[in-house]
């Protein structure tokens, strides 16, 4: 009966080996190419340094032009006035309907317009 | 100068990734919760809870010591893409099945299956052009990977385009990099808009793009693959996918394969569309532009129409619209062939339609808007605004200053030419117009070129 049932195992270990080579034998390798571009990378910048306190200081706020972004800035500026009253606030709206090349001739004026910036709401 | 940018939890990922962009990762975010913002902001009461919730994280944005890493960011490197990939499986079902699974994993695909682009296939594709495959045709947005010719064959193999169809594939491709066209706002913006791409030409036929019934339809590889192949370029080279930095709200409604289909010359009463761009009649081109969701007209085959009728109809839709961002608009008509003919026969050519459109769209000065949608100010400031920084040509500009008073009428775009009109449809058929609310230009027409396999398009 033991040697019966070593020769089933053997079997079935053959037929298994069997069926595995024959898999591995199937087996399809397909090469594909990447399909996504090179990214040149930019220059990294790091942030303006900051610290202190906002006393005294001029705050830009720039209306992005999004809808409610008005309302948002409005609300903050009350807030930053309360709590800060030596504080100076400039609203600095984006020009409307900017076009990509004209943006840049435009964001360095920010920084004629106070200390320090808020920019929203974005989306 | 230090300083702190608000956006919503939605966005934010878009603008950490915008920020990445443009070499400035460390730019200090905070993200208002979504949910609440866009209800909120309708009035300054209802957003005040909003202000006071992230008021001390702004101020602590604002003056909170910089770390060595915000000050010193490591620069970043060259993102180095993969070289060909060895995908195995137990049979050639299972390696393709695998293949789909890495590509969608990876944000390579669309969600619909792909044809592996193997060396074999992809070079075969190349083979439909005379191009070399390092040829660069610029930089795609936003992220501005390198198009390169070979890497756009990748992209068709990928949608399932024949190698004919490359030269027109690669035309279509200049047009959304050209300088003129803002591919950023196309591929990027929250308003879904969708690519709308027209083949001109004796290269339409021979490629047998439907301009018939159904011609935004299924059913015709040339349609459905080109405009995929586009889809994919675009989505490959310039990198975006949905709610990281594609955020189109609702997504296109045609998302795989853009509005793609071809002019009826053959049945057109007036010269190739491609003429009136300046083309010489016989030259094959790609149209690109973009749109919303299209305005259908006409009765099809259901109900009575009349040329004029229709007509009527786009006037009244255009100048209900107003005047928005008249420096940029364009329109395309997509008039149906027996619609074009009737019109012939009342003595329209495709200049005095143009024209009479032009003429008819006009806005009453009284009717200008008091506010402009995404900016400040009256729309009549917005417009002596295009007309000071010249986005307003210097040629049309008096026609818009000398209507700007009590009385007058303002064009909503700047010339006649900005109405497009293309003959295409099924008889019957219906009437589109195709309209993109961009602030700036998205139409070009490119000429095929360079083609190996076709009679057309050399």
């Amino acid at each position: 009966m033991k040697r019966n049932t070593n020769w089933l195992l053997a079997a079935v270990l053959l037929i298994g080996g069997l069926c595995m080579a024959g898999s591995a034998a199937a087996q399809v390798t397909l090469e594909v190419m990447n399909p996504r571009g090179e990214i040149p990378p930019p220059k990294t910048l790091g942030i303006s340094p900051r610290g202190g306190n906002l006393d005294g200081k001029k705050i830009v706020l720039i209306d992005n032009g999004k809808y409610g972004a008005s309302n948002f800035l409005d609300a903050l500026a009350d807030m930053l006035k309360q709590k800060y009253p030596t504080a100076t606030i400039v609203m600095y709206p984006k020009p409307a309907a900017q076009t990509i090349t004209d943006l840049p001739k435009w964001y360095p004026t920010v920084k004629q317009q106070g200390d320090l910036f808020v920019f929203g709401v974005g989306d | 100068m230090p300083g702190v940018y608000f956006t919503t939890t939605e966005f934010l990922d878009d603008a950490m990734s915008a920020a990445k962009d443009r070499g400035m990762p460390g730019i200090r975010t905070l993200a208002l919760p979504a949910d609440k913002y866009y209800v909120a902001r309708a009035n300054k009461q209802e957003v005040r809870p909003i202000v006071e919730a992230f008021f001390d994280k702004m101020v602590a944005a604002l003056t909170r010591p910089l770390t060595a890493e915000e000050a010193h960011p490591d620069q970043a490197r060259k993102q180095v893409e993969s070289a060909n990939i060895k995908v195995t499986g137990k049979d050639l079902l299972d390696a393709s099945e695998k293949v789909n699974d890495l590509f969608l994993d990876n944000h390579w695909a669309d969600g619909l299956p792909i044809v592996p682009p193997t060396p074999e296939l992809v070079k075969a594709m190349e083979a439909g052009t005379t191009r070399s495959p390092k040829e660069v045709l610029g930089q795609v947005a936003p992220k501005n990977g390198t198009a390169t010719v070979e890497k756009i064959a990748i992209n068709s193999v990928m949608a399932g385009a024949k190698p004919e169809y490359f030269p027109v594939i690669l035309a279509a491709m200049e047009g959304f990099l050209d300088k003129h066209y803002d591919l950023t706002h196309v591929v990027a913006s929250t308003g879904s808009f969708t690519p709308v791409v027209i083949v001109d030409g004796p290269i339409a036929k021979e490629l047998n793009f439907n301009s018939g019934i159904g011609m935004l339809g299924h059913g015709w590889r040339a349609n459905s693959t080109v405009g995929r192949a586009l889809q994919l370029s675009l989505l490959n080279l310039g990198q975006t996918w949905p709610q990281v930095n594609f955020m189109g709200l609702t997504g296109r409604l045609e998302a795989y394969t853009f509005y793609t289909f071809a002019e009826d010359t053959a049945k057109s009463p007036w010269e190739p569309y491609n003429v009136s761009q300046g083309f010489q009649a016989g030259d094959n081109t790609v149209t690109v532009s973009s749109s919303g969701n299209p305005v259908i007209f006409g009765g099809g085959a259901v109900a009575p129409w009349t040329a004029q009728g229709v007509i009527d109809q786009v006037v009244t839709q255009i100048r209900n619209r107003g005047v928005v961002w008249p420096h940029a608009q364009k329109h395309i008509l997509v008039l149906h062939p027996d619609c074009a003919v009737e019109l012939a026969n009342h003595g329209y050519t495709r200049r005095s339609l143009q024209e009479y459109l032009y003429e008819q769209t006009r806005v009453p000065y009284e009717k200008l808007a008091k506010e402009v949608s995404f900016g400040q100010g009256t729309e009549e400031e917005f417009i002596r605004a295009s007309i000071a920084d010249g986005r307003i040509r210097p040629d049309r500009a008096q026609i818009f200053l000398d209507n700007l008073k009590p009385g007058g009428r303002i064009p909503v775009v700047q010339s006649p030419d900005d109405f497009h009109i293309v003959v295409a449809g099924g008889s019957p058929g219906y009437d589109l117009l195709f309209t993109y609310p961009g602030t700036n230009w998205a139409h070009q027409t490119k000429k095929v070129s360079g083609a190996t396999l076709t009679k057309a398009g050399h």
